[in-house]
């Protein structure tokens, strides 16, 4: 096996997924609807929460808005990040896998390419929550490099929090445990980090709870992008590394338990 | 797919000589020797099988549900690990080198693995790919497949649309996208009208024809017999009889006379049979069997009238007797003592896939 025929396996396997997911309505829905939903909702509520003394210094922005651009970012990655298993289920269901292991191809291709289509789908993702910020008017203070640093950011999270979902997929082989891990994670992760609130805002102990969160430095990163005239490139190393960390441990346990699902 | 050409030559299907024993390893592309299966926490689903198959033939294994059919094909397209024996396809071990075997192989599951967001064609496209056609063939070989199993006018659909019997026939096309020199099919026809079967089979002989080895299991006599050079009748994972369906027929020697009886008065009527039975001179066997006796014997039709005596004699009265020269059916009941259901094909298609054909997508 050359590493081009591995290439084109990966390549074919990534191209099965996207299409799966563009042709379903629910995504594409979802996709669109559920940002906005949260940038009208949370914007009116909380529009207030910029006027609180202390909120511009500390975060850099006037506009709760602009502030929350990285928030929505967070929760739609969380959100899509934790249905990525439930494709390796419907797979292990229908017999497709089955079909992908007695082909002659590198098994790792199965969930490499799983992945890299994952991590398509959350840069389209972000894609649309950031042409719908601009929409708001909401910009992004460190230009091009900023953007696609965003970009980066959204894709590397997304893939290693994509490898928490599909290691729940193998092992449970079940995709309503899948989903009901994601549900009940996604949001006291959200709101025990600074991704909605700044810091300064913060009471003990969620503000105690949120240093130890990693979301909170991934939100740091976001928001620093979007707010922050000036690469920080502390704030965003932090953010790179803290993805990498918990990608690390994610997709080793995934491969571990992708291994020995295709080996049984 | 000249190769093999030679020993298709030796075989012939319509005949009742049974096929030469195997006499050189060479003969056999498929070798598997006391594979056992244990599932957790302890099935035995296969339990110490020995069997070849050769280069060239369509070798068949019958077996009701359960039976470890789906098991023992799992473990040679190399899905599954066994416990213990050995097997090997093409001169290659399944321990060694699993992925050389996946390379020469095409395997059509009993539970269709085909992706209903895609289309037809699509499913047949990324089956190239992962099987790494050439580029250049790979329309012109869908084409041809989607051709051969009727499938071009639906081809442009969601699979998730089609029909049990086009998903079967769309998995066909699929493990013979790579053009397998051993295709493995687990059931291909259940779930298929009469006609669709029909056509399944005649598209199978073909295929073996142009010197495909096929392994396929099924529950249906019929197709077993209709199809397979050779074949194994499996239960409860153990190899129970094995050999062409002339020369298995021909083992039973005698015709089969099989009665079943009321329940009226009498506590145990098949053992009450059987001793009322038991001095008529020319039965060469009585045999319990679901629902009643099976009584062997050369010459049956002479003997039905004293049969019918003894057992009026014996106050039991008979529910149903039918007397059949040996079929598989009766082979599957004198190795395991159960019945096991029989589907009539009658081929009165007017296209080769059936009626459906040109129904409005
Ligand atoms: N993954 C599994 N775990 C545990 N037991 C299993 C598993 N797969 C099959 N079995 C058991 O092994 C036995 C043989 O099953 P197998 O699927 O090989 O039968 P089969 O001959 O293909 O039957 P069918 O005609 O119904 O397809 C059955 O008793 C079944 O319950
Ligand atoms: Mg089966």
């Amino acid at each position: 096996m050359t590493a081009g025929e591995f290439f084109g396996e990966v390549k074919s396997i990534a191209g099965r997924w996207i299409k799966k997911t563009l042709r379903r309505p629910p995504f594409l829905f979802f996709s669109l609807v559920q940002p906005i939903v949260w940038f009208v909702l949370f914007t009116a509520a909380f529009a207030s929460v910029a006027d609180i003394p202390g909120f511009k210094e500390s975060t850099g922005t006037g506009s709760y808005l602009t502030f929350f651009a990285g928030a929505v970012i967070i929760q739609t990655v969380l959100a899509s990040a934790m249905q990525s298993g439930v494709g390796f289920v419907t797979d292990m269901e229908s017999g497709f896998l089955d079909k992908l292991k007695v082909a002659p191809i590198h098994r790792a291709s199965i969930l490499l390419g799983k992945l890299l289509s994952d991590g398509a789908r959350i840069l389209l993702q972000t894609a649309v929550i950031l042409i719908l910020a601009f929409a708001l008017g909401v910009g992004i203070a460190t230009g091009l490099l900023g953007l696609v640093l965003l970009f980066a950011i959204a894709l590397a999270f997304g893939i290693a929090w994509s490898g928490i979902s599909t290691f729940i997929a193998l092992a449970t082989k079940n995709s309503e445990s899948t989903l009901m891990i994601s549900l009940l994670t996604t949001f006291p992760l959200l709101f025990l980090s600074t991704a909605v609130m700044p810091k300064l805002l913060l009471k003990s102990p969620v503000s105690d709870i949120a240093v130890y969160n990693p979301i909170t430095y991934i939100a740091d990163g976001l928001h620093g992008l979007i707010i922050t005239p000036g690469l920080n490139w502390s704030v965003v190393g932090l953010a790179f590394l803290i993805i990498g960390a918990v990608g690390f441990i994610t997709l080793s346990a995934t491969t571990t338990m992708f291994r020995r699902t295709v080996s049984a | 797919m000249t190769a093999q050409a030679s020993t298709s030559v030796s075989k012939s299907r319509s005949s009742s000589i049974a096929a030469p024993r195997l006499t050189a390893e060479g003969d056999a592309i498929i070798h598997v020797e006391n594979l056992v299966k244990v599932y957790d926490p302890d099935i035995r689903a296969v339990d110490g099988i020995s069997f070849e198959v050769r280069r060239g033939e369509i070798f068949g294994f019958l077996g009701p549900n359960g039976a470890g059919k789906t098991t023992t094909i799992k473990v040679i397209t190399t899905l599954i690990k066994k416990t213990s024996g050995t097997a090997i396809v093409d001169g290659i071990d399944v321990d060694k080198n699993p992925a050389g075997i996946r390379k020469i192989i095409g395997y059509a599951a009993q539970e269709v693995g085909i992706d209903d967001e895609l289309t037809g064609r699509e499913n047949l496209r990324l089956q190239c790919a992962l099987y790494h056609l050439p580029k250049e063939e790979r329309e012109e070989r869908i084409a041809e497949l989607l051709k051969a199993i009727d499938l071009e006018d639906a081809a442009d659909r969601r699979a998730g649309t089609y029909s049990g019997g086009m998903r079967k026939r769309l998995d066909l096309a699929m493990a013979l996208i790579p053009h397998p020199k051993v295709l493995f099919l687990d059931e291909p026809t259940t779930g298929l009208d009469p006609q669709n079967r029909a056509a399944v089979w005649d598209y199978i002989r073909g295929l073996n024809e142009q010197g495909m080895t096929i392994f396929l299991t099924t529950q249906y006599m019929e197709e077993a017999d209709r199809l397979a050079d050779r074949l194994c009748i499996i239960d409860h994972g153990h190899i129970m009889a094995e050999g062409t369906p002339a020369s298995l027929k021909g083992s039973i020697g005698a015709d089969v006379v099989t009665l079943s009886f009321k329940t009226n008065g009498v506590a145990n009527p098949n053992a009450t049979a059987k001793a009322a039975l038991a001095r008529i001179h020319g039965i060469r066997e009585i045999q319990e069997v679901d629902g009643g006796i099976a009584v062997y014997a050369q010459d049956a039709p002479a003997l039905v009238p004293q049969l019918v005596l003894a057992l009026n004699d014996a106050h039991l009265d008979i529910a149903e007797l039918t007397l059949t020269h040996p079929t598989l059916d009766d082979v599957f009941m004198k190795y395991t003592g159960r019945k096991m259901r029989t589907e009539e094909v009658t081929p009165q298609r007017r296209t080769p896939w059936g009626a459906r054909r040109r129904r409005p997508m």
